[in-house]
């Protein structure tokens, strides 16, 4: 892409979600949510393949009627109440306004065309599609969290962390065993979200930073699928370890960042009353956690077979090459559990 | 004289069969003369051994004239031809096999554990060993649009392959919109889960199709086609060529998916993409190459595998960023 092109681009997409993060009116958020979706729609076809193409259609058509349903709550609305303010007394308009974020999310029940788009892109586009995508929507909930439904919130994070996990299970592509990872870790976020949206928050970014660093280490071996990602012990075995990690952060084990989120998330509901949501959520948990470690198993357990014979290949071309942000990302998403004091201090 | 007997015998059995359920099979579409074909079939399995001397006969001498299996039974059996049991019968079967798809999904990817999968060097997708594997095939020809070129399958000797064969005319059809012809093709059905769900195959582990065929020295193109989630991606397809040597000795073909090159409604396009390998739909055999007369193609077995050696990404790099060498 034309680097001047490029950059207008970006900006576009970040202007759009820091619109929607920022805006009191719902006018400007429906702009905000718009500009993100022109702006992701050339990120997702920058390689010129037919499924590149399928993809965005997809992801178009999906946001498209999210924000027909959005501003057709919008507009009752301003007909009841005669005001643009991000506000939703209605109990019905609110369940609307969910459902269209929750389709934005990718949450269950509407999580179906999440895997199949994020398969469809080139890495990058799938990163940013996965993490920073959720920013704008996430933001929606956070500001009218009063007024949400708990049934549609507590049935939604059921069936998204219950259909991330099973989903999950026989993929060998990696964008969509990512793809499911999000759909589970967003029922998190949607569990605690009526209790306590501060945790979401916390929730949030500690998944994006761990998603962020996955990605990064896939790109660093421009690899699509876990055959291909097997061989890294060859390459650079220390990111063989890295990826073992972080992907136990992603699962939820102490003592990891990862374990934070969900160990926070229970004790709310917990302190809610809600011991129930909270057993079935950690026990769904679980089958996320087995295809974490059967990842981990392929990739960093066992010395897959590989065409050389040799324990580490001869490094022709540099073996890392994004150094400084895997270094810094790994740090974040493995270490940080020693400071939850500092993040229970924030809520 | 005796043979004759057999298919007198036969056309009137089957007339009895067929006419008093032609009105309905009329009404609701070819789809239940299938259960009317099957029940057939499966009381002739039933039957003595007299039917299948007569069909051995047949096969013997009249082979090429009939290719569809008829399978003859004696007058005095009486097909059982229920509906409602056939129905039933499907619905069962698909919710059996949505069973299998539910515990195949706790066993592993494709019903086998991870291990298995990852570590596959190499797998024989197609093979041509009984009747139930040109189940999996359909041919079409340009009789479609008019045209007079003919293609058949059936099994070949000692059923140990296939052999598509038939005779390719590049004569027009007379019908004022189509000004060239002449073509012949074999296409894999699209591989279908519980409740007719397309499925489609992941071959992201290997890099090369492999083939084994005997051909007759024409040029065949092998095409392959992704997953069609949106319908306009019908027309999408990777082709590459086939070039068959003719003679008496087997021809391993061995194409990396790197080669295929991309077109759309039937033409090649400027703007090339690689060949994804994680849904493919179906592959299938394409002649025409404008001469007319008989054609075969024998095939053994269709299978891929991991080329270590073949480290090509994508053969035609036609954009500026790809090969800015091109393009200054």
């Amino acid at each position: 892409m034309n680097p001047i092109l490029a950059l207008f681009i970006y900006f576009m997409l970040t202007m759009g979600t820091i619109m929607v993060l920022i805006s009191s009116h719902w006018l400007l958020i429906w702009v905000g949510f718009e500009m993100n979706l022109m702006a992701m729609i050339p990120i997702m076809m920058i390689k010129q393949n037919s499924r590149s193409t399928e993809s965005a259609i997809k992801y178009f058509l999906v946001q498209t009627t999210a924000s027909i349903m959005l501003m057709m709550s919008v507009s009752i609305n301003l007909m009841l109440t005669g005001q643009w303010t991000v506000t939703c007394t209605n109990n019905m308009l609110s369940s609307i306004i969910t459902i269209s974020m929750l389709m934005k999310l990718g949450a269950a029940p509407f999580h179906m065309w999440l895997p199949e788009v994020a398969q469809g892109l080139p890495l990058n586009s799938s990163m940013i599609l996965l993490t920073w995508q959720k920013i704008a929507p996430m933001s929606i909930l956070y500001s009218f969290f009063p007024s949400l439904n708990i049934y549609i919130m507590f049935i939604s994070a059921l069936l998204s962390i219950a259909l991330g996990g099973w989903g999950g299970l026989n993929q060998t592509q990696l964008r969509k065993m990512m793809a499911f990872s999000s759909i589970a870790h967003m029922g998190w976020m949607m569990a605690i979200l009526c209790y306590n949206p501060n945790i979401m928050i916390i929730n949030l970014i500690i998944y994006l930073m761990m998603t962020v660093t996955l990605f990064y280490i896939f790109k660093n071996n421009s690899t699509t699928n876990i055959a291909n990602l097997s061989l890294i012990w060859n390459k650079s075995p220390l990111m063989a370890l890295l990826l073992a990690l972080i992907l136990l952060s992603l699962g939820g084990l102490p003592p990891l960042t990862g374990f934070l989120p969900k160990w926070m998330v229970a004790q709310e509901l917990i302190n809610n009353d809600n011991t129930i949501m909270a057993l079935i959520m950690l026990m769904l948990a679980l089958i996320n956690l087995f295809f974490y470690l059967r990842l981990i198993y392929s990739t960093s357990l066992t010395m897959f077979p590989s065409m050389n014979n040799v324990k580490l290949n001869w490094q022709y071309t540099k073996s890392n090459k994004y150094p400084l942000t895997i270094i810094i990302l790994s740090v974040i998403s493995i270490l940080m559990l020693p400071l939850s004091p500092m993040f229970i201090n924030l809520y | 004289m005796a043979l004759t007997h057999m298919w007198i015998h036969s056309t009137s059995v089957l007339s009895k069969c067929l006419k008093p359920h032609v009105a309905p099979c009329l009404l609701w579409g070819f789809h239940f003369a299938d259960y009317c074909s099957s029940s057939l079939q499966k009381s002739v399995t039933l039957s003595g051994k007299a039917p299948s001397q007569g069909k051995t006969e047949e096969n013997l001498q009249g082979h090429h004239q009939r290719e569809v299996a008829l399978d003859i039974m004696s007058p005095e059996e009486k097909p059982e031809i229920s509906f409602d049991k056939a129905i039933i019968d499907e619905i069962k079967d698909h919710f059996r096999r949505l069973k299998v798809d539910i515990v195949n999904h706790w066993i592993g990817p494709e019903g086998r554990p991870l291990h298995e999968v990852l570590l596959e060097q190499a797998k024989v997708v197609w093979q041509f060993r009984g009747k139930e594997d040109l189940d999996k095939w359909m041919v079409t020809s340009d009789k479609t649009i008019g045209g007079r070129s003919e293609v058949f399958l059936k099994m070949g000797k000692n059923n140990q392959s296939a052999l598509l064969y038939g005779t390719l005319s590049s004569e027009p059809p007379q019908d004022g919109e189509n000004s060239s012809s002449g073509y012949c093709a074999m296409i894999s059905r699209i591989p279908r889960g519980p409740f007719e769900r397309k499925r489609s195959f992941d071959w992201s582990q290997f890099n090369t199709l492999y083939l084994r065929v005997r051909g007759d020295g024409r040029p065949w193109m092998v095409n392959i086609k992704e997953d069609t989630d949106l319908i306009q991606k019908k027309n999408q397809m990777y082709s590459y060529f086939l070039f068959t040597r003719g003679g008496p000795y087997w021809q391993e073909v061995k194409i990396p998916f790197s080669k295929f090159f991309f077109s759309n409604q039937g033409r090649i396009r400027d703007v090339q993409s690689q060949l994804l390998l994680d849904k493919i739909s179906s592959i299938g055999f394409t002649l025409a190459d404008k001469v007319d007369g008989p054609f075969f193609l024998e095939i053994d077995f269709i299978g891929v595998f991991n080329d270590p050696a073949h480290v090509e990404e994508f053969a035609y790099e036609n954009s500026p960023e790809l090969n800015p060498r091109l393009f200054k």
